[in-house]
């Protein structure tokens, strides 16, 4: 699958995940993220464990959403007990501790956990099967620095994953207690590590004329600038003042266009080439058309009222609806099934993938 | 001339001592030059200096004017400098910026900008100027180090530099992987008459066929003929060595060159000292068989470590030497087969079995993770339940005047230093280390190897895996040699480094029954050449 399509996917869940907070549609959407996950290519032997660790990382959040209910207390009728607790007053902005417990607030912790745990599980796919450098390449010229975080980014998780396997280890060599309670103890080091690997490569590719060529010129840093504001503006106008709209949109239009102005303009100071680009083929386009189409759908469905992804158990916990087009829209998620099932080369790609001669560490 | 530095002076953001000073020499095009020097003495900040890297990417004081190729690198952009001085860096790992060969190569020439049929013809004809042309279109995490190497000098020659720089690019390789590496840039040199500027801990390689040499010590730089710095340098290989004992002229610097020079002398071997008579068994490993996956790591290792034995464990990469070290220490899981410690079965943890038995990693920087060298002492000891002080602690390993310093800051040889003094700070009676010597300047192996024999002759035993036969041969009693994961040979040092032996050493190759260079006497001069032989023995 071409790098935008996978793009486009992530795109997609975010934007389902993060709409929805029905169980149902959120069910299918993790099961989804799931299968996609068990099918996609994973480019290196860290990437899985990159993404075993986000997979507990992600339960964790889960879990720690379910417990800040619990310890936050919540409204509803449905009271299952009550946690003793002080009370805290009202101007401290409706934080409380402890008090009743309800199957409300647990059923909406457990949705809230449940969409992180979408969109976690997602990236976490994405960067085992998209390597760093395509990220890179697909980059435009103007996100050239952008471009270089990302890349530095992506080697960064799986590369700390690894430290962190190999300060335990170290840790053990010394005497030093094992366990997950010793756990902190060794964040710091694997990040500090990490970040001067980071740096070392960051060096390299300096070294090989990775570089912005010359000083950025005037007008794209100025456009690129002006582009935020506007967009941020146009929103702004076209949420919280109805009556301003024509011009919430034209500010926002200027947004756009002052952003299309300087990706434009950046890409003529910097002239690179690629050796082979990626083709984007016929399915690959027509699969980020999908996606894309599927999530504007999500979002706009949810503005207009034409389907509502919503669940709100403070409503009395009733059943959540089930509308066809809404499990339309959550299945979609899945759609990056269809071109790696049918792709035949997964097989080889994998048996390519494990590294020759070198054993595979448990 | 191609390189011109006049009276360059420079210090790193943050510090106050130059790393380098008065620093003035040239480079003629075409010419190769050997950086050597010791750990720390300023190689690597002299090779960043003439692209640009010092001080455009890592900040810093300069001063003196620097030309390389007509240009100033201090204000040219390193878009442009990458066309002009190619560097190569110590770590295979750390410089590539893609996942398969092909791109890799051409990531430097996408920058620039280049049509993808003009990359094509560079791919092609780099990847049969570097030999390995094998390599092509494959990914590169299945690379050996060796290999990687190579495809990173393909990739910094695909700009086509006027200048190729090296940054010790065979520090974190076998013999093997170096020998191919160092054969490449040597081929490089002679066929297109590329300038190389090339800083190497193995100078046997490279001594032979250099114009010059840069001596670096301390934040100076020297420039000397190669014969020159045969006599100067303080760290010399073994025929140079010879050489200087036997006080020949002109000094040889190569095996071939010392077979001229001694063939119509009368050469000798000093009788060689009785290995001492091995104490009580400390470690034996029976029928040992690990499996990473369905790979036999370790086939079916079975030998014994008496006390006051120092054996060197010797064999090509994947072997199994690490994975051997790994499973006595426990960190690996044993498929089948026993570890014997003192006699007794091996406790299962690793915190239990490391008291007897310390392990030190073969990558010092992992094995560091503390802010200075002596938190790294003193968790070993708090970990251990030792009360006595860091400071003497520090004292005994020489760390004392490291003591104050973040490990990340030590040069490699520094760091593997700290790391022995961190993993032993307990005083384990068995110590394994992991290519102790790699990437380690000659004083630092001196030093392991009179650090080694103190710990044998004061009961101890060791296991060290190493590629690096000429410093084994100064600590080894034993050597026992692995192939694909089954103990090949185990005999005793003087057999196995002797001539005939399965890793000779040079002063063996020279002269039957000779195995360090202080051992080749000539009988026709008088021995007073040198203060040691004339004194001991």
């Amino acid at each position: 699958m071409h790098t935008l399509a996978w793009v486009a996917w992530v795109v997609l869940v975010m934007a389902v995940a993060l709409t929805a907070s029905n169980p149902f549609y959120l069910g299918i959407v993790l099961l989804s993220v799931l299968l996609v996950a068990a099918l996609a290519p994973r480019t290196s032997n860290a990437a899985v464990a990159s993404f075993r660790m986000l997979l507990v990382g992600g339960l964790a959040l889960v879990f720690l959403s379910l417990v800040v209910a619990l310890v936050n207390g919540s409204g509803g009728g449905h009271v299952l007990f009550t946690i003793p607790g002080p009370r805290v007053p009202e101007w401290l902005g409706g934080l409380r501790v402890g008090g009743p417990v309800t199957g409300e607030g647990l059923v909406a912790a457990a949705i809230r956990g449940l969409a992180i745990l979408c969109v976690v599980l997602a990236f976490g796919v994405f960067n085992g099967a998209v390597s760093p450098h395509r990220v890179l390449r697909t980059a435009p010229a103007a996100l050239f620095h952008a471009g270089l975080v990302v890349t530095i980014g992506l080697t960064l998780l799986p590369a700390t994953v690894d430290d962190i396997r190999r300060l335990r280890e170290m840790r053990a060599l010394r005497g030093a207690p094992g366990g997950v309670r010793h756990l902190p103890a060794l964040v710091v080091p694997a990040v500090t590590g990490g970040l001067e690997r980071s740096m070392r490569l960051a060096e390299a590719m300096e070294a090989r004329g990775y570089a912005a060529g010359g000083p950025p010129a005037r007008l794209p840093a100025l456009l690129g600038a002006l582009s935020a504001p506007l967009l941020l503006a146009g929103a702004w106008g076209w949420y919280y003042y109805p009556g301003s709209r024509p011009l919430a949109g034209l500010a926002a239009l200027a947004g756009v266009a002052a952003l299309t102005a300087w990706l434009a303009l950046s890409a003529r100071g910097r002239h690179t080439t690629r050796l082979q680009s990626e083709p984007l083929t016929f399915v690959d386009r027509l699969c980020v058309a999908a996606a894309l189409l599927f999530a504007l759908s999500a979002v706009g469905g949810q503005v207009t009222g034409w389907v509502d992804l919503r669940y709100n158990p403070f409503a009395g916990l009733l059943p959540p609806d089930f509308t066809l087009a809404g499990g339309l829209i959550a299945l979609a998620c899945a759609w990056p099934t269809l071109p790696l099932a049918l792709a035949p080369s997964r097989a080889a790609a994998a048996a390519e993938a494990t590294p020759v001669g070198e054993p595979v560490r448990p | 001339m191609i390189v011109t530095l006049t009276d360059v002076a420079y210090a790193y953001p943050g510090t106050s001592l130059p790393a380098l000073r008065d620093v003035s020499f040239e480079l003629r095009a075409g010419s190769f030059t050997l950086v050597a020097g010791p750990s720390a003495g300023g190689k690597s900040t002299l090779l960043r200096l003439l692209n640009g890297l010092v001080p455009q990417f890592h900040g810093g004081r300069l001063t003196g004017a620097i030309r390389v190729a007509g240009f100033d690198p201090t204000r040219t952009p390193t878009r442009r400098l990458a066309t002009l001085a190619g560097m190569v860096f110590q770590e295979p790992e750390a410089q590539a910026v893609t996942d398969s060969v092909d791109d890799e190569i051409a990531f430097g020439m996408e920058q620039q900008g280049l049509p993808p049929k003009e990359m094509r013809q560079r791919i092609d004809a780099l990847l049969a100027s570097c030999g390995i042309d094998h390599l092509r279109g494959r990914r590169l995490a299945t690379l050996s180090g060796g290999e990687r190497q190579r495809v990173a000098i393909a990739a910094v020659l695909a700009l086509e530099p006027r200048l190729l720089l090296l940054d010790e690019p065979t520090s974190q390789l076998d013999q093997a992987g170096a020998e191919a590496v160092l054969g490449v840039v040597a081929a490089l040199h002679r066929k297109r008459g590329l300038t190389v500027l090339a800083a190497e801990h193995r100078l046997e390689r490279l001594l032979p066929v250099v114009d010059a040499v840069l001596g670096v010590d301390n934040g100076r730089v020297e420039p000397m003929a190669p014969r020159v710095a045969a006599a100067h340098l303080r760290a010399v290989p073994p025929v140079c060595d010879i050489g200087r004992r036997l006080q020949l002229q002109p000094l040889p610097l190569s095996l071939a060159e010392a077979r001229a020079a001694l063939a119509a002398r009368h050469l000798t071997s000093a009788a060689r000292p009785r290995p001492a008579v091995p104490g009580d068994e400390l470690l034996r490993v029976e029928g040992l068989i690990v499996r990473y996956g369905a790979v036999p790591a370790l086939a079916n290792a079975s030998f014994s470590l008496p006390e006051g034995e120092i054996v060197a464990l010797m064999g090509a990469n994947g072997s199994g030497k690490s994975t051997l070290l790994r499973a006595i220490a426990g960190l690996v899981p044993a498929t089948s087969g026993q570890v014997f410690l003192r006699g007794r079965a091996a406790p299962p943890s690793v915190q239990a079995r490391t008291v007897l038995a310390g392990l030190v990693p073969q990558d010092p920087a992992v094995a560091l993770y503390r802010d200075t060298v002596r938190d790294e002492i003193a968790e070993t000891l708090r970990h251990r339940h030792l009360a006595r002080p860091a400071d003497r602690v520090l004292e005994r390993w020489g760390l004392a005047e490291l003591a104050d310093r973040n490990p990340r800051d030590l040069s490699v040889g520094q760091q593997q230093r700290a790391a022995i003094g961190a993993m032993l700070a307990h005083e384990p009676s068995l110590w394994l280390l992991d290519e102790p010597t790699r990437g380690v300047d000659a004083a630092a192996r001196d030093e392991l190897a009179a650090r080694l024999r103190a710990h044998a002759a004061a009961g101890g035993a060791a296991l060290v895996a190493t590629h690096d036969v000429e410093s084994a041969a100064r600590y080894a009693t034993r050597v026992v040699g692995l192939q694909a994961g089954l103990v090949r040979f185990d005999m005793l040092a003087a057999a196995a480094f002797h001539r005939d032996g399965p890793v000779p050493t040079q002063a063996a190759r020279l002269v039957p029954g000779a195995i360090l260079p202080e051992d080749v006497l000539l009988l026709d001069a008088p021995l007073f050449s040198s203060p040691e032989v004339a004194g001991g023995r």
